[in-house]
């Protein structure tokens, strides 16, 4: 049995938010990688872009930033040159300034450093878990995978525990901006362009900078050097340092990628446990923590796309894409491509080299919290495989409308306690 | 070139390499185990990390900036012989290459 089957028509419009509610389109995708891997691919709602969907093109083009810019915005929507560069983070520049941002940073979330919080993320799953298995059955994105990523990354930056749900709300409004149950100024349907300077295009942008801001400030006057946050400050060895909108930017990026998708990969790892009963057993037996973390973040994609935008002309498959254009690579495909995986469609937790693109890997944008995402997935999965002995849907599950953000809001499962 | 990866149980993966492929590149290809390449080559994941044999060090040329910063984010310890191999590109310079592979 596969953990569920898409039931697009192989057409579907993937420039659409509402396509995705119906969880990603794979029928369309499939479509694509066979027939058309470089697709022009309309959007209403602005330029159309192009669609790159087989796993070995991601990684060729993600790797050839000479002609795939990160620095004319990621996401597909169209962005003024003022807006960009309010709203940019160094996710959104190119080579030499993102490794500038990125160095200052690239050693707190390494692999070393990050595994240090094994025991941490351990304590934190024994109570996040405490509570969610006191009932039989219970919605598992709300009660658990919401719960965990926000509380880590809190306690990585230093952030007071009281003000953790308040930044798991801020952060959910920034990143499923397409959302109508996760914000009040649904992106796509927004009368107003009051925003549009704002991280995401949202004023829970504002609220969050004035937060980080109040945040430092009170570091500073109690001498606080820890963290994070105060790293991102310091001036690099040539004196620089970054600006203000600079730092609320990087604030709101931490917030909305430590948000939801570490969230959105235990979500659909539990998923999958309802829908392939075995995976529990083998969570419980075999000894595949090496290779499960990956396994579920791959079947998960919590980024279903980044977006590039072409510094020059480029040849793939018989197309030219023109200067100036914007590309999307679809991880979501990437992840299901059977020229990569065996049997894509199924978990398969011992899965052996398993080049999944979820952390945009190939590329100098591959995610920074992959280690942490990693190990906490992994110590979550090992501590709720001890503790139950059955595990089911209990009712239907419910996608996030976003093209951009793969997610399971709504997860109703019943559970046996071990 | 020829290039040999030394493993850390002590075995050893030969293989030549065509001329301007990186030891990144060439290692993933050639399936040696924990050399990783999770950025592509682009000095972001240090996950490529190996250790230069002695007798090559001063051959494969000095550490820069970005590589220096992300050397101190590898997961084995870092050595004054601590390369990331994405930065190593084949020539005929580094025939008989040796590479080690640290402890996953």
């Amino acid at each position: 049995m596969t953990v569920w089957t898409p039931t697009d028509d192989g057409y579907a419009d993937l420039s659409s938010h509402d396509t995705f509610e119906q969880g990603a389109p794979h029928n369309t995708f499939k479509r694509l990688r066979d027939e058309d891997p470089v697709s022009w691919t309309e959007y209403e709602g602005g330029e159309n872009y192009w669609s790159v969907t087989r796993q070995a093109d991601i990684l060729e083009m993600n790797r050839n930033t000479a002609v795939f810019s990160s620095a004319r915005g990621i996401r597909m929507e169209d962005q003024s040159y003022e807006e960009y560069l309010a709203r940019r983070t160094f996710q959104e520049t190119d080579a030499p300034e993102h490794m500038k941002t990125r160095i200052k940073v690239a050693k707190a979330f390494s692999k070393p450093v990050i595994a240090q919080f094994e025991q941490e993320i351990g304590t934190l799953c024994d109570e996040i878990l405490d509570e969610a298995l006191s009932e039989d059955s219970f919605d598992a994105t709300k009660t658990i995978a919401r719960e965990l990523p926000m509380r880590m990354l809190g306690r990585i930056l230093g952030l007071p525990e009281k003000d953790l749900p308040w930044l798991v709300e801020k952060g959910d409004a920034l990143i499923a901006n397409t959302d109508p149950d996760f914000t009040d100024h649904v992106l796509d349907k927004m009368q107003t362009d009051e925003f549009r300077m704002m991280p995401f295009n949202s004023p829970a942008g504002a609220e969050l900078y004035l937060y980080a801001k109040d945040l430092m400030a009170q570091k500073e006057a109690a001498g606080d050097t820890e963290g994070v946050l105060h790293m991102i400050l310091q001036p690099d060895k040539d004196g620089n340092t970054i600006s203000q909108e600079e730092f609320r930017n990087f604030f709101c990026l931490l917030v909305a990628a430590g948000n939801d998708t570490t969230r959105y990969s235990i979500a659909a790892g539990i998923q999958a446990m309802c829908h392939q009963p075995e995976l529990l057993g083998q969570m419980q037996t075999g000894d595949i923590w090496a290779t499960a973390p990956d396994e579920i973040i791959r079947w998960a994609t919590p980024a279903l796309y980044f977006r590039r935008t072409a510094a020059q002309d480029y040849e793939a498959h018989g197309k030219t894409i023109r200067e100036g254009d914007k590309v999307l690579f679809w991880w979501s495909s990437g992840n299901r491509d059977e020229r990569a995986f065996d049997a894509p469609m199924r978990v398969n937790l011992a899965r052996e080299n398993n080049r999944h693109v979820s952390f945009g890997q190939g590329g100098p944008h591959v995610c920074l919290g992959m280690w942490l995402a990693r190990l906490e997935v992994r110590v979550l999965f090992q501590k709720l495989a001890k503790r139950i002995s059955h595990i089911e849907a209990d009712g239907e599950h419910k996608f996030l409308r976003s093209n951009f953000v793969g997610g399971i809001k709504s997860l109703p499962v019943r559970i046996k306690r071990a | 070139m020829n290039v040999t990866w030394k493993l850390p149980d002590g075995s050893e993966i030969s293989a030549d390499v065509a001329d301007g492929t990186n030891m990144m590149e060439a290692a993933v290809a050639n399936n040696v185990p924990n050399v990783i390449g999770e950025c592509g080559g682009s000095l972001a994941c240090a996950t490529c990390h190996v250790y230069v044999d002695e007798a090559w060090v001063g051959k494969t040329g000095s550490v820069e900036d970005f590589e220096d910063a992300m050397l101190d984010a590898t997961e084995a310890e870092r050595e004054p012989n601590s390369r990331l191999s994405c930065q190593i590109v084949a020539s005929d310079d580094l025939d008989g290459l040796m590479l080690i592979v640290p402890q996953a």
